[in-house]
């Protein structure tokens, strides 16, 4: 592949690259929910058979989705997606308990965390968490240690298992000692499922959040799914569903719709892994050539890294004004997560690892999903480079080696 | 490269075809977003970071620079502060004639200037001489923003350039935005104080100041008619929030803020509600010379009529007008703008007219 002189040829002459802020409903799940605004639109609590089919149907839903990590559906939590799910994790903790998190988590990670006494691990210059890092701050009070699987911006894989192997030390020192107090590891999965195996032992965590909407599925749908060993308390008080933890009658489309999305990543994972990370390193190569001072961030190692996730940086130039040069020629593509975007901060992800405020404000996240070409890709390429040609030339900043 | 002008911009329709037109006049332009107040109140976000970004959009398109200036401490201080110690002391102010006195015309202009720009620019409907102090009204009648700009010192217009003050239409400015391919022009057109937008005043007072209570009295009466939550949320000539339970419907004539009393009528004509005078304080004149006494005509609220008047300047700050026929009571505070044909000249303060307490002192 090279990158193309001259605009290349495009069906549709629009590329989308920012699936990690939201990904398109798969047909499938659309033809799969349907049927629950309409003719299968009854009350899953209400008493006469119609509705107990729904219910039935919620429940094999849960099953699927149960199914999947590797789970019991009775431990399956549906929420209206994954930032009520992680707030549903955090109100597993006693007042006084302290809590670990890191500095790249999702705002509503860290917004929980803020609530509590909480140490917020530093990162490497990739984005990990050192498991060494997790053990030196366990306190005796310590009762939460949330870290998600994949990072959503800069695409780094956390050391889950080994972080997980560090919290089993910790207990069984606990239950040696008397010491009473519980310790749970939660692991926020939402960017990581479409690509890696979530399942719930390998991982050995003791919380999960999936998010639908990352999955080709609806939005405001989401799950935790918590251990036997876990004490779920209820954000949301009524009429006592999801096991009296989060009452409210069921979205049952949505519900439907996570089930028919997860089974599908599941069955694709693998296969479609693969070809979004070709698809993603051809993109990488076509820019770096093009542009040898461009800087990409997260790991270098391709195995410790989401497989769709490309975060590279202009320094010099404005990601903003690139964003908007590129959705006159078609492209969508993020700057770092969406909600700091609207706040001109620098992103707190890109902050923690180091980057520059240069580098930070010149940052573009691409991220590819199902619905992602080669041609895409192509046209993508040559788009970017038009962009940043363009601001460069604007600015006077020079790519000559 | 053309003259360099700095051009305010605030992600609007208005500052947007300022920017084109400027640039197809040749000249070098700026873009400046002055971000003035990012605060969120009570069920209402502040849109500001949107309205960077339909500012950078335009700018984008017209491959011109945008930078943004952190005018908050100005604005608070200015602005804010001086609209909530206004209504504190029941007064009814105007917050935008500040804003442009103190941050569109004031930072921005000063730093602008400092910069090295031959011009500064902003969207408003106004027109200008450029090299004269001259301030004129805009071509749309509907629009013109004068009313805003009187506290400006004048020798700033002479280096001001008013890109859409001539355009006789608002509608002429959105077709002028389409053609140009700006893609703002459906935007809609922002009213109302910006920092507060449709959360109202009411809601902006309440979050600094507690609610009082305190007694509606009947101004021909006397009479005790109910209870109000706060004299200082109340304003002349306001119906809404009054609470007296039914009856006909009472227009408050006055307030009284150190009492904490509101007093109201129910009766139109009340001779309460109509002046024929008004007392004007804080003069400012465009030119930096009062007016000569004579005949102009005033303008008391944004793009209201334009009365005829007779004026008077008592001394260095302040002023008297007359008018020809008795016109409503204006609320303490708001603004009176004089205007010779399409010129301004200057303007003052409304002070209270305090003859219409006195039975109650």
């Amino acid at each position: 592949m090279h990158m193309p002189s001259v605009k290349p040829e495009h069906p549709t002459g629009n590329v989308y690259l920012d699936f990690a802020a939201a990904t398109p409903m798969d047909p499938r799940v659309v033809d799969a929910m349907i049927p629950y605004f309409t003719e299968k639109f009854y009350n899953p609590s209400a008493p006469y058979a119609l509705s107990r089919q729904v219910r039935d149907e919620v429940e094999r839903a849960r099953a699927v989705l149960a199914h999947a990590i590797g789970a019991r559906p009775g431990n399956v939590v549906l929420t209206a997606g994954a930032t009520e799910a992680n707030n549903l994790a955090f109100a597993t903790i006693s007042e006084d308990a302290h809590v670990i998190v890191d500095a790249i988590e999702h705002e509503s990670v860290l917004a929980c965390a803020g609530i509590f006494s909480h140490k917020t691990l530093r990162v490497e210059a990739d984005g990990r968490v050192d498991p060494e890092r997790v053990a030196k701050a366990l306190k005796p009070e310590t009762e939460l240690v949330s870290i998600e699987l994949a990072n959503g911006e800069i695409g780094t894989i956390q050391p889950i298992r080994e972080i997980s192997q560090v919290l089993a030390k910790e207990r069984s020192r606990r239950l040696a000692a008397g010491e009473t107090r519980p310790l749970h590891l939660h692991v926020d999965a939402s960017q990581a499922a479409a690509y890696l195996s979530v399942n719930v032992s390998s991982l050995g965590v003791d919380m999960l959040t999936l998010s639908a909407a990352k999955l080709s599925g609806p939005k405001q749908v989401g799950l935790l799914w918590a251990s036997d060993d876990v004490r779920l308390r209820p954000l949301v008080l009524g009429g006592g569903q999801e096991g009296g933890v989060r009452s409210g009658t069921e979205n049952v489309a949505g519900v439907i719709g996570f089930a028919c999305a997860l089974a599908l990543a599941d069955e694709t994972r693998t296969d479609e892994a693969k070809r979004v990370s070709r698809l993603r390193d051809q993109l990488q190569t076509l820019l770096c050539t093009e542009f040898p001072q461009m800087i990409v961030s997260g790991p270098k190692n391709a195995k410790l890294r989401l497989p769709n996730l490309l975060h590279v940086s202009f320094p010099g130039l404005e990601a903003r004004r690139l964003v908007i040069l590129l959705e006159r020629l078609g492209v969508s593509v993020g700057t770092g997560s969406a909600c700091a975007a609207s706040k001109m901060q620098i992103s707190h992800v890109l902050e923690a690892i180091g980057a520059s405020r240069e580098v930070a404000a010149g940052s573009l996240r691409l991220t590819l999903g199902r619905t992602t070409t080669e041609d895409d890709i192509l046209y993508a390429a040559w788009a970017i480079a038009e962009a940043v040609k363009q601001e460069s030339a604007r600015v006077g900043v020079t790519w000559e080696n | 490269m053309g003259e360099l002008v700095y051009l305010g911009m605030s992600g609007g329709v208005d500052s947007a075809l300022s920017a084109a037109l400027l640039l197809e006049a040749g000249y070098n332009v700026k873009a400046i977003y002055m971000r003035n107040w990012s605060k969120d109140l009570p069920g209402f976000k502040c849109p500001w970071a949107d309205d960077l970004a339909d500012a950078e959009r335009v700018c984008v398109t017209l491959g011109i620079d945008l930078d943004v200036w952190d005018c908050e401490a100005e604005y608070k201080a200015t602005v804010v502060d001086y609209l909530l110690d206004a209504y504190e002391h029941g007064r009814t102010p105007n917050p935008d004639v500040m804003c442009n006195q103190t941050v569109k015309f004031g930072t921005f202009a000063e730093r602008a200037f400092a910069e090295g720009a031959d011009f500064v620019a902003t969207g408003h409907y106004a027109q200008n001489v450029p090299g004269t102090k001259k301030l004129l009204r805009a071509a749309d009648a509907h629009k013109d923003q004068t009313y805003f700009l009187w506290r400006v010192p004048g020798y700033l217009f002479e280096r001001t350039l008013f890109p859409i003050g001539h355009i006789a239409t608002k509608a002429e400015v959105r077709a002028l935005c389409a053609e140009r391919g700006l893609g703002i022009e459906t935007k809609p057109d922002s009213d109302g104080i910006c920092f507060i937008g449709p959360v109202g005043l009411r809601t902006f007072l309440l979050d600094t100041f507690q609610k009082k209570q305190g007694d509606v009295i009947e101004w021909e009466t006397g009479k005790v008619l109910g209870t109000h939550d706060g004299a200082f949320l109340f304003t002349v000539g306001q119906r809404k929030g009054l609470n007296i339970g039914g009856g006909p419907a009472r227009y408050v004539v006055a307030t009284d803020t150190l009492k904490n009393v509101v007093y109201v009528t129910s009766d139109l004509n009340c001779p309460a509600l109509w002046t024929r005078h008004m007392e004007l304080s804080d003069m400012h004149w465009i030119s930096g010379e009062p007016a000569a006494n004579g005949r102009y005509v005033v303008r008391t609220r944004h793009t209201g009529a334009l009365v005829p008047v007779t004026f008077t300047l008592t001394d260095n700050q302040c002023g008297f007008i007359e008018f020809d026929q008795p016109v409503k009571t204006v609320a303490a505070g708001q603004s009176a703008v004089l205007y010779d044909g399409q010129e301004v000249c200057g303007g003052g303060i409304i002070e209270a007219d305090k003859g219409i307490l006195e039975q109650f002192m």
